[in-house]
């Protein structure tokens, strides 16, 4: 954090100040001074060769972090128990990279979307008492960013898991038989093609909007007469019996940015030596951005006949998957073109 | 005595240099010209080795450093591993399919995977208009009059249902965009469907077609005139006059040449990806 300009509310002033404005407006009580915060970006009081000394530092650093927890087995894991009816396990945090088409073997095409599942680490165990009462939660972070820029209290969780600062840190509820130890690296054959998924991910901000976009109003005719409306919300409830405008009526205002859920989404291919996975349709969120990947909440599309890794697929044991993973469906390019019949 | 054995070591290292020649130049020359004189039998016939350097590595196609445009990724903010990775499928599926390389005004004929079609497949020929699309969803659009009817076909390169595309006649055209043949005479659409293909040397150069076409009376779907499409081959005196051709000026834009923040040099970039294709083509 750069060094700011912040606000100190005056509280010994604050008396006098309301005293002396409670006759304009009660709203601008309170005084505000400005203030030079302490705290300064890692880089202003350091000389060039010691940033650049800095920085390498922490690369290597958490290169050889990363490279000690390539191997979770070894590391004493937490006991691993077998999947039961009702157990939930653990999601993943990916990057969006873009789209492509891909065929299945009829011949029809579909949009798909390509998640790459970069640095993903569980930084940590929430048992049921501390997190809600019902069920225990893991916090899995994504995508390693710089530590410099990050406060003290969020790099203790990551010192304490052993790993690298994280861009994206969130949390799955767990069921008890499906915890992993903090530190483990979780990859893209956690899922199998043919499963489905839930992707999380913050849409796309487009600012203030008109009704006409954010909700999708029909507006008025562009000719015949209207003056000076033709994107406005029209009428804006009943009339005089409520008196009043609805709490919750749809207005313009500030759209997208926020977090939505797409369920049920196919996975059509696995990549497992880049760690990629191929999801079908569209997901939220703009390219590389980072988003939140989990098991379905839909209960006619549950993955108990695949039987995918449980508690997370762990690289020795499983060791050699193919590089790519199929659908059954899905047309490799391999293969010689289609013949219909 | 000196004399002898100077003579049989002259005699014993030419020997050895000559075999040595001999040994080195069966490999590349023929060794008629290097056959020692000092051999005392008479020199047998030895056919020579092939005396011309084949250079197998490369296919005669490779020779003319084509890189197809969908290879091409365009100017985005998506991570550069993405297009790697569509490349590669790309490429798997270029093994399985041969896609010559075509223009924009060649004619092309396509055998497509339908349901529908008695055989199962369909064959149709046709002038290509329009490339778009990059990476997997690239496409060309064939157009042919069939029965005074104008057909416009959109195919997908990397379909899988398309089982075999096949050049008929190669050629470039005046421009990259062949929409105006909607708006022009008939004839210029017509392509016979039984056409044989026109023979063309891999190592040649494309031949340009300078056809200027005539198009038929106004209105057109598009303005053609104005010069943002920037057309060459069309026959503007013969269905405009001088008047409205300036007139069609006037929707000029010329500071867009001079547009810093529209250029985008893929020099470099396409090198780099047709030495990356032509590598994992020819693995």
């Amino acid at each position: 954090m750069m060094a700011t300009w912040g606000c100190r509310f005056l509280l010994q002033r604050g008396a006098q100040l309301i005293s002396r404005a409670a006759a304009e407006s009660p709203v601008q009580l309170l005084g505000c001074i400005r203030t030079v915060k302490t705290t300064t970006g890692f880089e202003e009081h350091l000389t060039e060769d010691n940033q650049k000394y800095m920085r390498n530092l922490m690369a290597e650093e958490y290169r050889s972090q990363t490279a000690e927890r390539l191997n979770p087995l070894k590391d004493e894991p937490w006991p691993r128990h077998e999947w039961t009816e009702g157990s939930r396990r653990v999601g993943l945090v990916a990057v969006k990279l873009g789209m492509a088409p891909i065929w299945t073997k009829t011949g029809e095409r579909h949009p798909v979307t390509l998640l790459q599942v970069q640095d993903c680490h569980v930084l940590r165990y929430l048992p049921k008492e501390e997190f809600d009462g019902r069920s225990a939660a893991l916090v899995v972070g994504g995508k390693n960013v710089s530590p410099f820029y990050r406060t003290e209290k969020e790099m203790e969780m990551f010192r304490n898991a052993g790993v690298p600062p994280k861009q994206k840190v969130t949390i799955f509820k767990v069921s008890d038989n499906a915890i992993i130890k903090p530190g483990t690296p979780l990859y893209a054959a956690h899922f199998r093609p043919g499963q489905y998924v839930d992707v999380t991910a913050k849409s796309i901000g487009k600012g203030f909007q008109g009704v006409m976009k954010r909700w999708g109003f029909k507006g008025q005719p562009a000719s015949h007469g209207q003056t000076k409306t033709h994107r406005r919300p029209g009428a804006s409830g009943p009339g005089g019996d409520p008196a009043k405008v609805f709490k919750g009526k749809k207005m313009p205002g500030r759209m997208g940015n926020t977090y939505i859920t797409a369920h049920g989404l196919k996975i059509w291919r696995v990549n497992t030596k880049y760690n990629v996975l191929y999801v079908h349709g569209t997901v939220p969120g703009h390219r590389n951005c980072v988003l939140k990947v989990r098991d379905t909440v839909l209960p006619s599309r549950h993955s108990t006949v695949l039987s995918p890794p449980f508690p997370t697929y762990f690289t020795e044991e499983e060791g050699d998957l193919d590089e790519d993973l199929f659908d059954e469906n899905l047309f490799i390019h391999t293969e010689p073109s289609l013949t219909l019949t | 005595m000196a004399v002898c054995s100077r003579g049989l070591d002259k005699f014993a290292t030419s020997l050895r240099f000559c075999r040595k020649l001999q040994l080195h130049n069966e490999r590349l020359l023929s060794t008629s010209v290097c056959r020692p004189a000092a051999d005392s039998e008479p020199p047998k016939f030895v056919p020579p080795s092939k005396p011309v350097i084949v250079d197998k590595t490369q296919t005669v196609a490779s020779l003319r450093k084509f890189l197809s445009p969908e290879f091409v990724p365009p100017r985005q903010r998506t991570d550069p591993f993405k297009f790697f990775l569509e490349r590669k499928d790309m490429i798997r599926r270029r093994k399985m399919l041969n896609i010559p390389e075509f223009y924009v005004g060649s004619i092309l004929a396509v055998s497509m995977a339908d349901p529908n079609a008695s055989g199962k497949t369909n064959c149709f020929v046709g002038i290509c208009i329009q490339r778009g699309g990059k990476g997997l969803g690239a496409t060309f659009v064939l157009r042919n009059i069939i029965n005074n009817q104008g057909v416009e076909i959109c195919y997908e390169l990397y379909s899988p249902r398309i089982q075999k595309i096949e050049v008929l006649k190669l050629e470039k055209r005046l421009d990259e965009n062949l929409m105006y043949l909607r708006d022009a005479l008939p004839e210029y659409s017509t392509v016979d469907p039984e056409m044989k293909p026109v023979p063309f040397s891999p190592t040649g150069e494309v031949p340009v077609n300078l056809i200027k076409v005539r198009m038929r009376p106004k209105p057109w779907s598009k303005r053609w005139e104005r010069p943002k499409f920037n057309i060459q081959g069309i026959r503007f005196d013969l269905c405009m006059t001088p008047r409205q051709i300036e007139g069609a000026q006037k929707h000029a834009q010329p500071w867009l040449e001079y547009d810093m923040l529209k250029e985008y040099d893929t020099t470099k970039l396409e090198q780099q990806i047709l030495k990356e294709v032509q590598q994992e083509m020819s693995k």
